[in-house]
């Protein structure tokens, strides 16, 4: 549905060569959620705008729905965009027109007459819950709301492929999700294809299927959710992994918390899961097999496609000789154990 | 004052008004797509090109340059050729729709400068040509600020019509120079001051007013 084969694209700033993307190839099928993550100033910003060519790349060639992009002539490419719709990180709605006119306003483009243009964009408003607002302008609407109103404009003229660019970044995490979800819902229910950025792998483990890390212009590490979450291969793509799971010792147990297995204290220990970790009753199984109870503090466990993974706080209650084999145990299934101290 | 002198008030406002809104009329028919070409042609904007923006500006500055009151003269023969006369209202108006083209092409470009450039990207997005860009994004998210510049032009023309009274162009601005400066008629010349300050203010109010109505960004 989306293919980028080679592309590279290089910017010259001061005369300096500045290679925002080297070399990126990534192939997405029909009906397919692919997401992209990378820090800002990766060249992810730069990778969704070639695809529809807001961006021209250097070198490399953009199929999108069969049609190769880069050798439209510009009457031909302002068609061809109409197939790819596109939201952004601040909508981008019209501040002029009301909600019912933004939405109106590809198929004005397309010259559809006005009686279609209503039908069409009733339609669509109230696909995304806004029709009480049709004649509302957007600086009245929240941020969520004005997404809205974008995602309903951008399907106005039934585009096979939807370009996502930061969709979420500027609304609060509740918000994000409520707008993650209508995605997916014109996903399945449209087989639209859905490419997105984002520097947040909540919004990859949310809605994905595919996924593919980009660092300096290069993308260092693709393929399925489930599979990149339980065998990630790079520094960096742990590292995003980790950061859609939250850690900390809670104050409480901070400050009781010392570093010598002294007195009474039992040993805190953190729980890594990843896709690679047993699918087993691990806890249950060591409170059986170690006579060990695993008092849990604290805990976040999430499934991204078919992967388990997230962190778990244990005080691990039993003899020392029994707590060291139940790290032993967690370690020897996968679990990535770690002593943080004595409470 | 005497009926004649308020006849004669009467019809220099009424010519004033006329030459202000006549030429400013005909300085935005050249001037607004002389704007629209300087923004489009800037580095980075949909019809980028460097030689015929420098071109553009080149023409504009040289216009912009020449005071108004030597523009007049300058343009005597092109005016007697245009209209048949260099005295007169209808004189009057092409140096000074010549004089406010340029004025109003650098407002116009200042004001769709304004637009914030992600509008233009996600028109371009959803596969809008250049003139739909112009026509449905531009000029409409620009109006407000393009209301405010209009005021702006028709009142530095009220300015420059009055500049035109002294040689010959009339309105309030003759009778100021002939019965105020030339005759020294107090009356005569302060009622003149207190109309034109009157239809500057009016200008900035109504201005103010349509460009707060189609302004809907917040």
């Amino acid at each position: 549905m989306i293919e980028l084969k080679n592309i590279t694209k290089t910017f010259y700033k001061n005369n300096t060569a500045v290679h925002a993307l080297s070399d990126v190839s990534l192939k997405v099928a029909e009906g397919e959620i692919f997401g992209v993550i990378g820090a800002s100033g990766a060249g992810k910003s730069t990778l969704i705008r070639c695809i529809n060519l807001l961006e021209k790349p250097t070198r490399g060639q953009i199929v999108v729905n069969g049609k190769g992009l880069t050798e439209l002539s510009p009457r031909q490419l302002a068609r061809e965009r109409r197939q790819i719709g596109m939201i952004f990180q601040h909508f981008n709605l019209l501040s002029s027109r009301t909600v019912f006119e933004n939405v109106a306003f590809p198929l004005e483009l397309n010259h559809t007459s006005g009686d279609d243009i209503k039908k069409r964009v009733t339609e669509l408003l109230t696909l995304v819950g806004l029709l009480d607002k049709q004649s509302d302008y957007p600086a009245s609407l929240s941020g969520g709301q004005k997404q809205r109103v974008a995602i309903a404009r951008t399907l106005a003229s039934n585009p096979r492929v939807l370009l996502c660019d930061e969709a979420t970044s500027a609304l609060d995490p509740e918000t994000t999700l409520s707008i993650l979800s209508l995605l997916k819902d014109i996903n399945r229910r449209f087989r639209i294809t859905i490419l997105l950025i984002t520097h947040e792998m909540n919004v990859v483990k949310a809605i994905c299927d595919k996924v593919a890390i980009i660092s300096e212009g290069t993308l260092i590490e693709q393929g399925t959710v489930s599979e990149i979450f339980s065998h990630p291969r790079k520094e960096l793509t742990r590292r995003f992994i980790a950061s859609a799971v939250h850690f900390s010792i809670p104050e409480e147990y901070r400050q009781r918390l010392s570093q010598l297995p002294d007195g009474p204290g039992y040993p805190l220990v953190k729980l890594e899961f990843n896709g690679e970790s047993a699918d087993l009753p691990l806890l249950s199984n060591v409170a059986r097999l170690f006579d060990v109870d695993n008092h849990i503090v604290s805990a976040q466990l999430e499934q991204a496609g078919t992967a388990r993974f997230g962190v778990m706080l244990v005080k691990l209650i039993g003899t020392p000789e029994n707590t060291q084999l139940t790290i032993n145990y967690y370690i020897a299934h996968q679990v990535k154990a770690e002593i943080l101290g004595y409470v | 004052m005497s009926e004649p002198m308020l006849q004669m008030m009467f019809n220099g406002l009424w010519e004033t008004i006329v030459m202000t809104f006549v030429s400013g009329f005909f300085g935005f028919v050249v001037g607004l797509p002389t704007g629209v070409l300087l923004f489009l042609t800037r580095k980075g904007q949909i019809l980028d090109n460097r030689p015929a923006n420098r071109i553009l500006s080149v023409i504009v500055n040289i216009f912009r340059s020449i005071p108004f009151i030597i523009l007049i003269v300058w343009m005597i023969p092109f005016t007697r050729m245009l209209v048949g006369t260099s005295i007169g209202v209808l004189a009057a108006l092409v140096p000074l729709s010549v004089g406010a083209a340029p004025f109003v092409g650098r407002m116009v470009e200042n004001s769709l400068l304004e637009v914030p450039h992600g509008l233009i990207e996600a028109a371009r997005a959803m596969g809008a040509t250049p003139f739909q860009i112009v026509l449905k994004v531009l000029l409409p998210e620009a109006l407000p600020s393009i209301i405010n510049g209009a005021s702006i032009t028709l009142i530095a023309l009220v300015g420059y019509s009055a500049m035109g009274g002294a040689v010959g162009a009339g309105g309030l601005g003759q009778i100021g120079y002939q019965y105020g400066y030339v005759g020294y008629d107090t009356v005569v010349m302060n009622t003149v001051l207190v109309l034109l300050v009157a239809l500057v203010f009016l200008i900035q109010l109504t201005g103010q007013y349509i460009s707060r109505k189609v302004d809907h960004r917040k």
